[in-house]
């Protein structure tokens, strides 16, 4: 169990430099919720390199040599079509498809990946529960942090210092 | 802000300054008011007609399909010599106008062509309408489409797998990977706004509609950092897969020995002509749409100025492919070309459709060359509508023209598309426009997210030149 303190900022500049003073006071679970990236946020919340271009070269790796593979196996080992003599692994001829099974591959796994790193579908998460925090996807910029039950008014306080618009929270349920 | 205004903003506009990709200041807000506005509507009488005639038409297709399906392509004016004729005809037209979403979407993102923010969800969803339509034709042109699996690699009882060294496999991979990949840059794209449709709808059924396509979205900094490089990265992906999807096309013909369809120039040619019906096809929708829609403000005259100059430089592109075309059938100094390139397209039964094709693609893109017919918002599009009848003669002329006369004057014959063929490509049409207004109706057509990115762009500019 857990529970989250929300609290929404006017600008940019003011939410970053709240998450940055959360930040260094311990708070590790934050997160910051708005309609477009925040400029500097990436900075001021310390966000690690994000592994999606990594995901992206495996997708291409596994892709153009799955599918190069997969043509040679089918057409020069296990069923040869001999069209007038010519040879049953053709490199050249093989090229169109390889890159096709390549950026095919590649694009999935990069949407797999983040749906994977965002955990998606989560249809729901108790942040929804809030009924102001519908705004963080049209214009209000949100900063969440979720922390144990005993230490939620402290950061909700401390949010409030650091130019809070307004300070909500929520506690998760017991599972029953 | 209402459309009326929006309207009457850009009417001010001082004609001395360049017109802006964004008019006035919106807040984030009034975006989604604005952007959202259609959706949220009750529904128009003017769209339920629309609707009404598009649906009609896309039943004509289901029953023609059913028709072809049932009886055998025999009832198809297609004949020996002319094998390929509407479906190869209609297949490469559709699959072409998908181009522009693409080229839109992705190359525009990696040349960071601001103008692209306004029109990209729009030409996407014109991309995957298009494909889909697209992918009717050769799966019908199969002959027994109940066996078009055999075209993928699947263990079967049979033992036996594709041949990879035939174009035409080449084409299903890249159609289909086309169309799966333009689908997931889409949804991608979508998910900030159908997260904002989500917190904005005032009935539970959208908002769990909305809600459960948004996958749970919550606009998190941590996703948005995986987000923005994963959109990117696709973008990059898109780039050369466009350039290979209509490449490979032009390999059903280039690789093949017949006059007017063996030539080295086709892929360039056929990928330049494909964009250029794309844009075509993208003005022809925006145009009524924006203004539909009350969206003059995000989709300005400078959106439309733009597009009108990539009209003419990819139309004079095809109309460079014509002229290497020309160019090496008569040097080769091979009989066989030189006579169909002289003799049959130009003098032949199908004389009138070469000279159409002429008239629509050489000529009519050079209007743009004067800034005041790039401006005039009704030869757009009209020149829109005579760049897609272009295309489209064009590759009549390229399929119908070429095989009807080729090598022995015994084997020659006329083909004549029958009602069946007719009601096909009108049922596309129409299942099409169906899909379209599906999607403007239920679908924000220009994406919040992004305007909203531009404006704080835009404004950041405005403010780092007013400093100094």
């Amino acid at each position: 169990m857990a529970s989250y303190v929300l609290g929404e900022f006017a600008d940019d500049a003011a939410i970053c430099a709240a998450a940055r003073s959360l930040r260094e006071a311990g708070v590790a679970a934050l997160d910051a919720h708005s309609p477009v990236p925040i400029h500097g946020i990436d900075e001021a919340l310390a966000l690690p390199r994000s592994p999606v271009p990594l995901i992206a070269l495996v997708g291409v790796l596994l892709g153009g040599s799955g599918g190069y593979l997969m043509m040679w196996w089918m057409n020069a080992v296990d069923y040869v079509i001999d069209v007038g003599g010519r040879p049953a692994h053709a490199a050249p001829a093989f090229v169109p498809i390889t890159f096709e099974t390549t950026v095919l591959t590649a694009a999935v796994f990069i949407v797999g990946g983040l749906f994977a790193l965002a955990g998606f579908p989560r249809l729901h998460h108790p942040v929804f529960e809030v009924e102001a925090f519908r705004t963080a996807s049209v214009d209000g910029l949100w900063l969440s942090a979720e922390v144990e039950p005993g230490r939620a008014e402290a950061v909700a306080g401390e949010l409030r210092r650091l130019g809070a618009r307004q300070v909500s929270r929520v506690d998760e349920e017991e599972e029953p | 802000m209402s459309p009326p205004e929006a309207v009457a903003r850009v009417e001010r506009l001082d004609p001395l300054e360049p017109v802006p990709v964004l008019v006035g200041h919106p807040g984030d807000r009034e975006l989604n008011d604005q952007l959202f506005g259609p959706v949220w509507a009750p529904t128009r009488r003017g769209w339920l007609v629309l609707f009404g005639l598009s649906a009609t038409f896309a039943a004509v297709l289901i029953v023609a399909v059913t028709y072809t399906v049932a009886t055998g392509i025999g009832v198809w004016g297609n004949n020996i010599p002319v094998g390929w004729a509407f479906d190869i005809i209609n297949f490469v037209w559709w699959i072409g106008i998908g181009h522009a979403g693409t080229l839109i979407s992705a190359i525009l993102l990696l040349f960071q062509q601001r103008w692209r923010t306004s029109i990209n969800r729009f030409a996407e969803a014109m991309t995957l309408f298009a494909v889909m339509q697209a992918l009717i034709f050769p799966a019908l042109h199969t002959g027994r489409p109940w066996f078009d699996f055999w075209l993928f690699p699947y263990p079967s009882t049979l033992g036996l797998w594709p041949n990879f060294k035939s174009p035409l496999m080449w084409d299903v991979f890249a159609v289909n990977t086309y169309f799966l990949v333009s689908l997931l840059f889409w949804y991608v794209g979508l998910l900030p706004d159908l997260a904002a449709l989500r917190d904005t709808s005032k009935s539970l059924v959208a908002r769990k509609a909305y809600g459960i396509f948004a996958l749970g979205w919550r606009g998190s900094a941590r996703l948005w950092r995986h987000y923005r490089i994963a959109y990117l990265l696709l973008a990059g992906l898109s780039t050369p897969l466009v350039l290979s999807v209509h490449t490979i096309v032009s390999f059903d013909f280039a690789v093949s020995l017949l006059p007017g369809w063996h030539a080295t120039i086709f892929p360039p040619y056929f990928v330049a002509g494909a964009i250029f019906s794309g844009f075509a096809m993208v003005l022809t929708l925006v145009i009524p749409a924006r203004k539909v829609l009350g969206f003059e403000n995000v989709i300005t005259p400078r959106h439309l100025e733009n597009m009108a100059k990539v009209l003419l430089a990819t139309g004079l592109m095809v109309s460079y492919g014509y002229l290497a075309e020309h160019f090496n059938a008569w040097y080769s100094g091979d009989r066989f070309e030189s006579f169909l390139f002289f003799q049959t397209r130009q003098r032949g039964p199908y004389a009138p459709v070469y000279w159409l094709m002429m008239f629509c693609n050489v000529v009519v893109p050079q209007i743009f060359w004067w800034k005041r017919a790039r401006q005039s918002i009704w030869t757009l599009w009209i020149a829109s509508i005579l760049v897609n009848v272009g295309m489209w003669t064009e590759r009549f002329n390229i399929i119908v023209t070429s095989l009807h006369r080729d090598f022995l004057p015994s084997s020659w014959a006329m083909y004549y598309p029958t009602w069946v063929d007719w009601s096909i490509f009108a049922g596309t049409v129409g299942m099409f426009g169906t899909l379209f207004l599906l999607f403007l109706r239920f679908v924000p057509s220009v994406s919040a997210s992004e305007v909203k990115e531009l404006r704080r762009e835009l404004e950041h500019e405005a403010h780092a030149s007013a400093g100094h």
